[in-house]
């Protein structure tokens, strides 16, 4: 008989498979044909400090608004209020549809805005907490440290103030990947998901705009991740969940054997449905048995930096020698 | 519909204006310099809940400061003004002795000019757009004192010229609340010849101006000379009544109301909802300002109690939090000090508090914004913590965002919070009408022309309509829904 | 205005008032409380409404004298007139029918209760009342009680009028018994904790009538802000009455105590 169960999130998961969040989780008819197709976990839909902001200067534009400055002076905060009520219900509609466990996710920007939020979301009935450490280097006045400082002190106010798990999803924009990874390791995280994906800008050539890329990710997406799960998985003591590109079974596997203890998935779904869990376990279920696994433990992380035959390939960055010539010579 | 602009032009072309215009010639007139407004001193004011601190200007200083306006062609200060209150008139009128019709010219257009002197924010309004303002970048006319000088003028005259009033034609209409907007609609109703009555919950009738703003901004006798007006013109008043609950507006129509205006205003407590907010000693600026302005609980014969702090911090930047910090200051704290997550210069409150409540030794802590309230042995909260901020990029009211400095945390002892971060619409009256529309914030959704709500014999003005707002655009809202009312009325009832 | 017509002595600190208000004895509810004021430079205290009297435009309260403002309104006669009173005030009691109610009141907890007992009643339910005091000369309206119940229990602490315990010990016998429906405990915040506590055990939805400090009454001040379910929640305008499983009652005893101090020194004078 063969055995699906992993840890993630600060408790056991039956599968691998985790929802990640998104609009396909946003809603309670969506959360519930998840879980009745098998999901492990669901993260729900991020709250994001954008919506709170955009409600914000619609009401500042609005003509009536525009004198009152007193008015407006702490409105985010009531907007805030609202966002966030209806967060809680959203948390409430998921967990009376669904037993599988539901993940509350808050984007942070900014480690102040968010601490009474995490009481919020646990009061609400929420599992555990994703926090999406959402930080692209784009602001030319913010160093690594201030990165570093913003992930750490976000971490251990909330970790302070909840008792239910919680996990990051972080991005790959550091130079001291490792090290962020290993100093967020001692802060009893319940897992580290690498990595969120940013939308992408683009460029329409035509109308000479520019526009939003597509929002799924593309086949080779998963390598990056990939990598990182194979540095990382074996040096840190809190679990690892892959996301990004895992569009497969295939994948799956890779980033277990590589050492992730789950995976986080979206794209796949928009595509293809909540039906499509099955379809990946069977897929997961038929290599296992081909393979002799009983359990996940049989071979995760079996091909990690420590364990791999090769591990070089992990660490080194410039292609090998057969991507050096043309196609043609 | 006459044409305001040729009225204005018709009444300067007036000899009397014109000889006015001619006594002085306009480059002296610019030399001259803005009167200053004698205040009470710092140390002995801080002493006193009562005590007026601006002193109002004597006859020869408001006939001075009368004579720099130069009754422009283009008279830009009344554009400045939410009721377009016919400024130069009333200026000239001082100028040239004529106090009181000074006085009755205020009273065409604002029900309660002492009131609105006293704490409009001209230098937003009218003595922003003064001609001093925008094109020789000099002081403005003090427009805001000359408007309270001719209006304390009247009163302590005891002159005061009560308006005609129609002959009664019978048709009952009812006010609910009895704060500024309901004021105005009420005087203009009774002079239209309604049966007017003002429903009030508190046992107290005057709304903001009697249990918000403080009577060292405000004084009640004040606001109570404009309530013994109203009442000498035949405005009821019904204190202790909670329109929907003592009697439901239907209970009303059985007794003969044909129409409602709701003005019962923006009475619902703003919280920050951070750690900490409920402990004793955490309160909002509705609690602490109501149990000295209304409750008198800084009196020892008065049976409410207020907590007084040594260390007051009060979070937040606009006017009521200005009454609150000055207020706490009164209340014996060595230390009072505003907590507000931007900078100076962005403070919303009135420039004029902001500067007493500096000569009152208020300290103020910009750029900082609390994130928990920790408690003492007792369960009474004894430090706050403060995320640091810096300011960001502009949001969409034109003042740069506040941003968190991460990892910046501070900690102060303090004893008392009070919570001034603003206020939202009362839901308790609105809540009593089914089929009210209303919008998603809990302000009542009407005709911006008419103030007419989704049903038709309810008007709304003030700050259930606005959210947070000013006396005067609430005393604007309450005369423009009388005008309409009557119109409505009028067709209804063949008057 | 606010005449009082009628005076009586229920017990050494416990006093009913028959007051003239005829629109609020027409507008009142179960469960609805009125905020009144003596004098001048009195304090606003709320107090529910007992009973009402329609034909004659009356109201009930029942008042205990534990500081200074209730012993100014202890102190009126009949003839006097109460300063100001605004009612009335609050949600309503949600009246149906569940089938058993257990209706608990301690103190002058009792007051309150009253009139949620005669509605439950009228609907139909099966009413058992547990009554508790510290002795029967502070035990009221037992006649008023037994009128609108299937049975009266009485509990004392000092076993002067029917039987020596804690309410709780005369409630958690009913349950053990028989199946009760629904709950509803009136009385001091500690008493209402406890009985929260122990209708919890057995799954009961309880309800409960919070006495937290007021000023204003209409929603105004935030002073009688409790914490139900998680959410910040103003006893005058979302209450008096809340489930009572999921109000943090830990915090709620600790805002009574915010002015102690004040009253104590209060007293003193």
């Amino acid at each position: 008989m063969i055995n699906l169960k992993t840890r993630f999130f600060g408790f056991e998961l039956k599968n691998p498979l985790i929802v990640a969040s998104s609009s396909l989780t946003a809603d309670a008819d969506k959360i519930k044909a998840f879980a009745e197709s098998g999901a492990a976990a669901i993260v729900l839909k991020s709250v994001f400090e954008e919506e709170i902001i955009n409600e914000y200067n619609q009401i500042g534009e609005s003509k009536s608004a525009s004198h009152f400055d007193e008015f407006m002076d702490y409105f985010d905060y009531k907007i805030r209020d609202q966002v966030l009520a209806s967060y809680g219900r959203l948390i409430k509609a998921a967990k009376e549809v669904s037993k599988t466990p539901i993940v509350a996710s808050i984007n942070c920007i900014s480690a102040g805005d968010w601490l009474q939020f995490a009481s919020q979301v646990q009061d609400a009935g929420a599992d555990a907490i994703e926090l999406n450490l959402f930080v692209m280097p784009f602001d030319p006045t913010r160093r690594a440290e201030d990165t570093r400082r913003f992930y750490i002190d976000t971490v251990k106010e909330i970790t302070r103030r909840v008792k239910i798990p919680v996990a990051v999803k972080i991005s790959s924009y550091f130079s001291d990947l490792a090290a962020i990874c290993h100093e967020l390791d001692g802060e009893k995280l319940a897992g580290i998901t690498m990595f969120n994906r940013f939308t992408s800008p683009d460029i329409d050539i035509e109308k000479e705009k520019v526009i939003e890329a597509g929002t799924l990710s593309s086949e080779n997406e998963y390598l990056l991740p990939l990598r990182w799960v194979g540095i990382l998985s074996p040096r840190l003591k809190c679990p690892i969940a892959a996301s990004t590109g895992v569009h497969e079974a295939r994948h799956v596997i890779k980033m277990l054997l590589a050492g992730a203890s789950a995976v986080q998935m979206a794209s796949a779904f928009y595509k293809k449905g909540p039906a499509y869990i099955g379809e990946i376990l069977k897929g997961l279920e038929a290599w296992m048995d081909k393979k002799g696994y009983e359990s996940i433990g049989d071979f995760k992380g079996r091909l990690s930096l420590t364990k791999a035959a090769n591990p070089a390939l992990y660490e080194r960055a410039q292609y090998l020698s057969s991507f050096g010539g043309y196609a043609g010579s | 519909m006459t044409d305001y602009s040729e009225i204005l032009k018709q009444e300067r072309n007036a000899a009397w204006r014109a000889e006015l215009r001619n006594a002085v010639p306009n480059k002296d007139r610019i030399n001259i310099e803005r009167v200053h407004m004698t205040e009470a001193e710092p140390h002995e004011r801080i002493k006193s809940q009562t005590c007026e601190v601006n002193k109002g200007l004597s006859p020869d200083q408001a006939r001075r400061e009368a004579s720099r306006c130069m009754d422009c062609v283009n008279p830009t200060c009344i554009e400045g003004c939410p009721v377009s209150i016919n400024i130069p008139k009333f200026v000239k009128y001082i100028e040239a002795g004529h106090f009181l019709d000074a006085a009755a010219t205020l009273k065409e257009f604002s029900a309660l000019p002492a009131v609105c002197g006293r704490v409009c924010p001209q230098e937003k309004q009218c003595e922003a757009k003064c001609f001093y303002t925008q094109k020789i970048k000099k002081d403005p006319v003090a427009i805001g004192y000359l408007e309270r000088f001719a209006a304390d003028y009247e009163r302590e005259s005891g002159k005061i010229q009560v308006p005609k009033v129609e002959k009664r034609n019978g048709v009952k209409v009812a006010a609910i609340g009895s704060g500024p907007a309901s004021l105005s609609f009420a005087g203009d109703m009774i002079k239209f010849g309604y049966d007017v009555t003002v429903f009030e919950a508190l046992h107290e009738i005057g709304g903001v101006l009697k249990y918000g703003i403080p009577e060292f901004r405000l004084p009640n006798s004040v606001v109570d000379v404009e309530l013994e007006n109203l009442r000498q013109m035949g405005v009821n008043f019904e204190k202790n009544f909670v329109v929907g609950r003592t009697a439901s507006f239907e209970d009303l129509k059985e007794l003969g109301y044909k129409a409602f205006f709701i003005g019962s205003g923006a009475g619902l407590p703003n919280f920050m909802n951070i750690p900490g907010e409920n402990l004793n000693g955490v309160m909002s600026s509705n609690e602490y300002l109501t149990r000295v302005n209304l409750m008198y609980a800084n009196q020892s014969d008065s049976d409410t109690p207020v907590l007084r702090g040594k260390c007051v911090a009060v979070v937040g930047g606009g006017n009521t939090a200005m009454d609150a910090v000055r207020t706490s200051k009164r209340l014996g704290a060595e230390r009072s000090i505003i907590i507000y997550r931007r900078s100076r210069d962005e403070m919303p409150a009135r420039l004029e508090e902001i500067k007493h409540a500096e000569e009152e030794g208020i300290e103020f802590m910009n750029l900082a914004n609390p994130i928990e309230y920790l408690p003492n042995a007792e369960g009474r909260v004894a430090k706050v913590r403060l995320q640091r901020m810096k300011l960001g990029e502009p949001d969409a009211s034109g003042r740069r965002k506040p941003v968190s400095i991460d990892g910046d945390v501070v900690e102060i002892d303090i004893d008392l919070a009070i919570v001034a971060i603003g206020v939202s619409p009362n839901p308790l009256i609105p809540a009593c009408l089914a089929g009210l529309k209303m919008s998603k914030w809990g302000t009542i959704e009407v005709n911006e022309q008419t103030m007419q709500s989704s049903i038709p014999e309810v008007f709304a003005g003030g700050d259930i309509v606005r959210g947070g707002a000013t006396v005067i655009l609430a005393m604007g809202d309450g005369r423009r829904a009388a005008a309409s009312m009557h119109d409505y009325l009028k067709n209804r009832y063949n008057l | 205005m606010n005449k009082i017509v009628e005076k009586q002595r229920l017990s050494e600190l416990v006093f009913k008032f028959v007051v003239e208000a005829p629109m609020i004895a027409k507008s009142r509810k179960p469960g609805n409380f009125v905020i009144l004021r003596i004098g001048a430079k009195g304090e606003r205290i709320p107090l529910t409404i007992v009973d009402s009297d329609l034909d004659k435009g009356t109201i009930t309260l029942i008042v205990q004298n534990v500081g200074a403002s209730s012993g100014k309104l202890c102190a009126l006669e009949a003839g006097d007139c109460i300063t100001d009173m605004v009612g009335p005030l609050g949600k309503a009691t949600h009246i149906h029918k569940p089938g058993t109610i257990l209706a608990m009141g301690g103190g002058v907890g009792i007051a309150p209760l009253y009139p949620i007992v005669e509605a439950f009643k009228k609907a139909g339910n099966r009413v058992i009342t547990v009554l508790a005091a510290r002795n029967k000369d502070l035990l009221i309206l037992e006649k008023e009680m037994r009128e609108y119940s299937d049975e009266v229990i009485i509990m004392t602490d000092d076993g002067s009028s029917g039987r020596k315990g804690l309410i709780t010990d005369g409630a958690e016998e009913v349950i053990k018994r028989e199946k009760v429906d629904e709950c509803i405990a009136i009385g001091p915040a500690i008493m209402m904790k406890f009985a929260a506590l122990l209708t919890k055990k057995y799954n009961i939805p309880t309800q409960v009538s919070l006495n937290t400090i007021m000023v204003d009454g209409t929603g105004m001040c935030g002073a009688c802000r409790v914490t139900v379910n998680g959410e910040t929640k103003f006893t005058c305008v979302d209450g008096p009455e809340f489930n009572a499983h999921q109000i943090d009652f830990d915090e709620m005893l600790q805002r009574l105590r915010a002015y102690k101090n004040e009253e104590d020194l209060a007293r003193k004078k």
